[in-house]
């Protein structure tokens, strides 16, 4: 389903949610409805030289950028290459890290204390904490479907990118 | 259960994987420039330095130790973190298509993080119990985060600040990031006996 483009907002006004920004490249046009891939790729930030690597394959920051297409109602009208600037609400970021890897995490940690504390051995709390491991993935796909339900989900186009933005945006 | 505890404070703080163990430097230098995305990658870290850490553990105590493979640790160690990696990508991607797509844009890849892999080292030279590992594994993770959080909060601050042109970004940050260090070597002052 296809993101909305983001109603007008003033940036100054100080009762509007902050928005975090992210840069994204529009890699296809297909109707009404572009498909941008996102640009930021690793954890230092290094993101325009390696979208020039050119590397393809499993674990490559190719593919990995490939599975993370996303469409965007192409209203503004975008064609292919151009680079705009997406954004969420800084709380929607916060609970979307949270219900995909804080809510998993604490049952299965929870889980392996309680079994560490009723059976006491290494191997009933491993296959404990696998099982809870799974049940809190289940409960983070229900809270994923209760985020996207209320489109908190979805980021928003918000401008076309400038020439020298980089994905280090502060 | 006194001595989980100290092993937790004593992972978190006072051996801090970012200020005391010099690990994961380039997250914390490279993803710190907002609070909200610093949270953010510090549950993704937490989550796959807990996760394979519990693989490591099982790794190194039912195939390396037993059939005399520690050489190969290192590199182990290092497809058993791509696996844990791949796998919490396919697992959010299968759970929630729209998650993924939307963690994807803000959260950077996280395989590269040395972090990783030090803290799965860490748990062989402690020669701990699963669930000592588990936890020091979580508490290391909980460590980084905290002090992600922190230096976060301190360069939105620093971006308002005004600071000499030739101290300008990166300079100032790592002048900040060693005043941290320094309060946080304060906690080696905890006396855990």
């Amino acid at each position: 389903m296809p993101i909305d483009v983001a109603s007008p907002e003033d940036p100054t006004d100080p009762l509007q949610p902050a928005l975090v920004e992210g840069l994204a490249r529009v890699v296809a046009v297909e109707g009404g409805v572009a498909w941008l891939e996102p640009e930021q790729t690793t954890s230092c930030g290094a993101c325009a030289s390696s979208g020039l690597c050119g590397s393809k394959g499993i674990g490559t920051s190719e593919s990995w950028l490939e599975r993370r297409r996303f469409p965007l109602t192409n209203a503004p009208g975008l064609v292919v290459g151009e680079r705009v600037v997406v954004g969420v609400h800084e709380r929607a970021l916060l609970k979307a890290s949270g219900t995909a890897y804080g809510f998993p995490l604490v049952v299965m940690l929870g889980a392996g204390a309680v079994a560490q504390w009723i059976a006491g051995s290494d191997g009933i709390t491993m296959a404990t904490m696998v099982v809870a491991l799974g049940v809190g993935l289940v409960g983070a796909r229900l809270g994923a479907r209760w985020l996207g339900a209320r489109g908190q989900l979805a980021p928003r186009f918000l401008r076309r990118a400038s020439a020298g933005e980089t994905c280090r945006i502060d | 259960m006194q001595e989980y505890i100290l092993l937790m404070v004593g992972a978190a703080l006072v051996n801090n994987v970012i200020l005391a163990r010099f690990l994961g430097l380039c997250s914390f230098m490279g993803v710190t420039t907002r609070i909200d995305t610093a949270i953010g990658m510090g549950l993704a870290t937490t989550f796959v330095i807990t996760v394979s850490s519990m693989a490591n553990w099982g790794v190194e105590h039912y195939l390396l130790v037993p059939y005399g493979l520690g050489y190969l640790r290192t590199v182990t160690f290092i497809l058993v973190i791509a696996g844990a990696v791949q796998f919490t990508e396919m697992t959010v991607r299968k759970v929630s298509p729209p998650l993924f797509q939307m963690l994807g844009i803000y959260l950077p890849l996280i395989t590269t993080n040395c972090a990783v892999l030090g803290v799965a080292l860490l748990l062989v030279e402690g020669k701990m119990t699963f669930i000592a590992a588990t936890l020091f594994a979580f508490a290391s993770s909980l460590g980084y985060s905290l002090v992600m959080v922190i230096f976060a909060g301190l360069r939105e601050r620093l971006a308002l600040a005004e600071v000499p042109r030739l101290f300008a970004g990166p300079p100032i940050g790592f002048i900040v990031a060693s005043l941290l260090a320094l309060a946080f070597l304060g906690f080696s002052g905890i006396s855990t006996s």
